[in-house]
């Protein structure tokens, strides 16, 4: 019979942050072997760089904001396509099992998944770069706001990603995930609209809510704050609150909802 | 000084539903010993292998490892287990060694200690020739192969292994349960199987579960020693056992006992030969 020497012993198991960290090396590589970060990022760079090239000829001013504008519902769309794959694709393949039978709380690879999304969407953002450098070139942009506007642009990011892993954590379909995250983060960016919020005012003027449904929930005034320039705490707090939220649930789901 | 039962499972039960998967089950595994659980499809076999990785909790009873509660410590658990999942889910995009190091990794191996493991597991399970290959391209032996050897990396006191020589020829069957056997020492192993001549080939005791419940927990020589007294071999007496436990009212008289009869003999008789055609390359 064995004895207390002969049983190995294994290794420690590595910190929540650490193993978040090897998730995310994880992830990012596996963007690229599975051709989403070149697919995705040069789409996304295209379409956003014309859209505001074909803008910036017309109106001949060294300005970026229209750029930042179109942003949103650029993200509303191409980030769910990102993250559609990071749990949806774990519950389908069943590697899920494996992976949370690892030494790691739930929220290792929680947070390993969305830094890399992060990190993808970050490379996506630096694809504006050449604009950034283009106005430099010819005029005199407003730097503070130029690197504000990038901050939103981020914490828009944050929002969208976690959003995008709580829908992707709720099913097995991937198609399903996308669908259903584009049109979540479509109607928070359209609810945003102040025609939009006139509307639904107008539905029920008691209630206003429009103004409510733009001004508390919509990610939208806040983002445009820092577009312009201002780095407001409501909105950091808004992005990174609500953000850890959307975060916790998805841990959260992935504890609870095991079939 | 004996080490305490490294898998102690005590009246666990498990429902889906309406459905029960697991009801009163009790037994333990000491270190050194290799246990063979056996049972047709929906037994109960992946439910039990899944609450003792902590992926399932047990609607009753409890199941500790190393004296670790699977609920209330699964990180410890974690820890302490090398888990090869059922159908054997894989990162298929990655390259065979980046998984090795991937699941290393996450096991808190580091540097050299890391490198010197996922040499030693692709050593031990042959898996040299296709260590820069990716998962999606290799064989189904391969692709089994890959699964124990994540499921080892760490050099874990207990392995828990869901039908691990599923997919392989028998060529690769005997040298895997070869492999198994030389892992016995200071380890439990827990894996399950369709076949029984290759959960008897190693196995020091088999665990036969039906509908759930588990209706046999005995030692090989114990078996053989039952099968010579009644005059059969050692499939019949176990097709008898389910026979027996399914014609219980609990498990739905005799239509009942024809399916599991049918599906135990089939696990009995199954020559691994025929399961070689699983293997071809991809």
């Amino acid at each position: 019979m064995s004895t207390v020497s002969d049983v190995p012993i294994p290794p420690e198991p590595p910190s929540t942050g650490r193993a978040a960290g090897i998730v995310v090396a994880r992830e990012l590589a596996s963007y690229f072997e599975t051709r989403i970060a070149p697919v995705y990022g040069t789409a996304f760079i295209l379409l956003a760089n014309l859209l505001f090239m074909n803008e910036f000829f017309l109106l001949g001013t060294a300005d970026m904001s229209g750029w930042f504008v179109r942003l949103p519902l650029l993200a509303a769309v191409f980030l769910p396509a990102v993250t559609m794959r990071s749990w949806a694709e774990e519950r389908r393949q069943r590697t899920l099992e494996v992976l949370l039978a690892l030494p790691v709380t739930p929220g290792a690879p929680v947070i390993g998944k969305f830094v890399a999304s992060l990190g993808l969407y970050c490379i996506f953002l630096a694809g504006s770069l050449p604009i950034v450098a283009m106005v430099a070139w010819l005029g005199r942009p407003d730097w503070g706001r130029i690197c504000a506007a990038y901050l939103g642009a981020v914490l828009l990011g944050v929002l969208f990603l976690a959003a995008g892993q709580l829908v992707s954590a709720l099913t097995a379909d991937q198609i399903v995930a996308f669908v259903v995250s584009a049109v979540l983060l479509i109607l928070l960016v359209v609810l945003g609209d102040p025609r939009v919020a006139a509307v639904l005012d107008g539905l029920a003027p008691v209630l206003a809510a429009g103004t409510f449904l733009r001004d508390v929930i919509s990610p939208i005034p806040y983002f445009e704050t820092f577009a312009q320039g201002v780095v407001a705490f409501a909105g950091l707090v808004y992005f990174l609150g609500t953000a850890a939220v959307l975060l916790a649930s998805t841990a959260l789901v992935l504890t609870l909802n095991r079939p | 000084m004996r080490h305490p039962s490294m898998i102690r499972v005590e009246s666990l039960g498990r429902r889906y539903g309406d459905v029960t998967a697991l009801a009163g089950v009790t037994f333990q595994v000491d270190a050194g010993e290799i246990v063979g659980v056996l049972g047709p499809n929906g037994a109960g076999k992946s439910t039990l292998f899944r609450i003792l990785s902590t992926w399932l909790a047990p609607d009753a009873g409890r199941a500790r490892v190393l004296g670790f509660d699977t609920v209330d410590q699964a990180l410890e658990v974690r820890q302490r287990i090398g888990y090869l999942v059922e159908h054997n889910a894989l990162y298929e995009s990655m390259l065979v060694e980046d998984y090795l190091e991937f699941i290393g990794r996450m096991r808190g191996l580091l540097g050299s200690r890391l490198r010197d493991r996922v040499d030693h597991v692709a050593g031990v399970c042959a898996l040299e020739p296709v260590l820069r290959r990716r998962i999606q391209d290799c064989s189904k032996g391969n692709r089994q192969r890959v699964g124990v050897a994540a499921a080892i990396v760490h050099d874990p006191p207990v392995l828990i292994l869901d039908e691990p020589t599923h997919g392989l020829d028998p060529i690769q069957v005997k040298a895997f349960l070869d492999f198994v056997r030389s892992l016995r020492a200071g380890r439990a192993v827990l894996f399950s199987n369709h076949v029984l001549t290759e959960l008897s080939a190693i196995s020091d005791r088999l665990l036969v579960l039906l509908d759930g419940r588990l209706v046999a927990d005995e030692t090989l020589p114990d078996l053989r020693a039952r099968a010579a007294s009644a005059g059969v071999g050692l499939n019949d007496l176990l097709v008898r056992l389910v026979r027996e436990a399914a014609e219980t009212p609990a498990t739905g008289g005799a239509a009942g006992a024809e399916v599991a009869e049918a599906a135990v003999a089939a696990a009995a008789e199954k020559p691994a030969t025929e399961r070689a055609g699983d293997t071809r390359a991809r």
